[in-house]
């Protein structure tokens, strides 16, 4: 579904390169995740991905078709998610935002925003403005309204960061069953390590400047949950592989 | 909390009064002709704008003044969406609009005299002037300081540019609009009376004027009050038009509202907005030549 061959990008001309020969392909209905030390490069890659800006080199494409601007069908959960918020928009006034210019009508989209509240526990919150809320909070805004996006394709960037491990629990397995009802793609950016192996079904470690160090299967059943599942010896095994991938010296760096 | 209220109402009361008993004492003792005791100011407000003038004068330099300040945030408004999206187009104007901000509104008054003519047109064509720049300038870097994650959410989701523009990037340049037009109307509402010193034939400046020639005083005094009480009912219009419209960015940035961990973040940064302080000093300097707005044209914050 998406193909990224040599993809590299260097900010300033002459400059260090953010990213350098990025080459891995995702297919449909996948979920991979993607670990990497903090500015190797995640961003500067989801950037691209997502048509927001242009690679110095290398192609990606998205079924079949280059991607040179923001390709339909595709939701950014962004990293800055709080800068990523109208704030003279309600919170349902965010997440409904981008569906009229989808071709909604008024009230597919209203039951899609109510929809999409309700699955990130914030039903009762439609009317307040983002800054009422609570860092976690605004993220599941963002959240939401990529969800109610209904997009084939999810670009999430350390979503989870800012919430609790209570409600970062619940939105794991939120999203997972998203993924597996609505079909979708997504290439998720984290941090952690254990977010990485229990979602996914392949972790991309990167390594700066960013290109895949080494792809890890996650040969887990694919029914997850968050307590067997991370009991199992196999979980262990992985997120062992997976620290030690990072933390691993580069030999492949060109 | 309505208590609260009446007290700071009346707490803000003390000192006008105290200032007005205080003139009157002085002016009844002093018996100056050039300052007449209260009761002889009132006499001939009332008189003079309750409400026999309203229609002669009052209302034709409002009109005059309203015209012209709503011209002014029109084309502010407009040309500093283009500007402030356009760089290039802003680096190639600028020394233009930089020149023409500099030059004193006044001294356009013979040009625009000659152009249009003694009528209404050259009054409202001065006031449009003057009172343009704060809107531009503030419009243009308030376009420009739009947090780039926003613009690069409504670019991921394809939003189509003409609504990124009227429904992104004006209601997040509001802020810096608004505090834009509030220059411009302290500025209007000089250049008002200022237009109606030269080639005037109504207006309350020109009544003012003429009181002052024919020593008539108290009716000079009448018509300043009434000038003053002009300004101080459009900035209180003002303000509560700003609150209605701005209410998100008053609680955003915290005023009013409970702090919030985004609020204390969003204070850590700098914001450049035209202070009260630096709109009252436009309003000193607003006669005499350009107001003060931030940063020239090309500078831009990011590419
Ligand atoms: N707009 C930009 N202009 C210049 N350099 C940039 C820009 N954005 C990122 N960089 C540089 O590119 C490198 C990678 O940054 P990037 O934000 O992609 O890292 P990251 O992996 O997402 O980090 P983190 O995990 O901390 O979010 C960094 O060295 C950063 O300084
Ligand atoms: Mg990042």
């Amino acid at each position: 579904m998406l193909v990224v061959s040599d993809l590299s990008k260097t900010y300033a001309p002459g400059g260090e390169p953010a990213m350098a020969g990025l080459d891995f392909t995702v297919g449909e209905r996948e979920f991979v995740c993607i670990v990497g030390s903090s500015g190797c490069g995640k961003t500067t890659m989801l950037r691209c991905l997502s048509g927001l800006i242009p690679p110095t080199e290398g192609s990606i494409e998205l079924e079949g078709r280059a991607v040179q601007g923001p390709p339909e069908d595709m939701a950014y959960v962004f990293q800055d998610y709080s800068r990523s918020l109208l704030p003279w928009q309600t919170v349902a006034g965010n997440v409904s935002f981008p569906l009229k210019y989808k071709g909604l009508s008024k009230a597919e989209a209203a039951a899609a925003t109510e929809e999409a509240l309700a699955a990130v526990g914030l039903a009762d919150r439609g009317r307040s403005y983002p800054w009422q809320l609570s860092g976690g909070m605004q993220q599941r805004v963002a959240i939401a309204r990529a969800l109610a996006y209904k997009p084939r394709i999810l670009l999430m960037d350390e979503p989870f960061a800012s919430v609790d491990a209570q409600t970062r629990a619940e939105l794991e397995d939120l999203l997972l069953d998203i993924w597996r009802r609505f079909e979708i793609t997504v290439l998720f950016v984290t941090h952690d390590i254990d977010e990485a192996v229990y979602l996914s079904q392949r972790v991309l470690v990167l390594h700066k400047p960013a290109h895949v160090f080494e792809a890890i299967d996650v040969d887990l059943p694919a029914e997850r949950d968050q307590m067997d599942t991370k009991k199992l010896p196999r979980f262990g095994e992985l997120r062992s592989r997976v620290l030690a991938s990072l933390r691993a010296p580069d030999t492949t760096s060109a | 909390m309505i208590r609260a209220r009446l007290g700071d109402w009346a707490l803000a009361l003390v000192v006008p009064l105290l200032l007005l008993v205080g003139y009157d004492l002085w002016a009844r003792g002093a018996g100056d002709f050039f300052f007449p005791p209260l009761s002889v100011i009132g006499g001939n407000f009332a008189d003079d704008w309750l409400f026999e003038r309203v229609p002669t004068d009052l209302l034709p330099s409002l009109a005059r003044m309203l015209a012209g300040y709503a011209i002014a945030v029109a084309i502010g408004v407009v040309a500093g969406m283009v500007l402030g999206s356009l760089r290039t187009l802003a680096i190639a104007l600028d020394p233009v609009l930089q020149f023409l901000r500099a030059l004193p509104p006044p001294t356009l008054i013979p040009v625009s005299l000659l152009v249009f003519g003694a009528g209404d047109s050259a009054k409202i064509f001065l006031i449009a002037l003057g009172a343009l720049w704060p809107v531009l300038l503030n419009t243009v870097d308030g376009v420009r300081g739009v947090d780039p994650t926003v613009l690069d959410m409504a670019r991921s989701y394809r939003i189509p540019a003409r609504a990124r523009l009227l429904r992104v990037v004006l209601p997040a340049a509001l802020p810096r609009i608004f505090a834009g037009a509030r220059t411009a109307l302290a500025i209007a509402i000089i250049l008002m009376v200022v237009s109606e010193l030269v080639g005037a034939s109504n207006g309350v400046g020109h009544t003012v004027q003429l009181a002052q020639r024919g020593f008539n005083i108290p009716e000079m005094w009448a018509g300043t009050v009434l000038l003053g009480l002009v300004g101080f009912a459009f900035n209180a219009l003002f303000v509560a038009v700003e609150r209605r419209a701005l209410g998100w960015h008053h609680g955003s940035t915290g005023r009013g509202g409970a702090p919030t961990r985004r609020t204390r973040l969003r204070r850590e940064r700098p914001r450049p907005v035209l202070t009260p302080t630096r709109t009252a000093v436009a309003v000193e300097s607003a006669a005499a030549g350009p107001a003060p707005t931030e940063g020239s044209v090309p500078d831009a914050r990011r590419q």
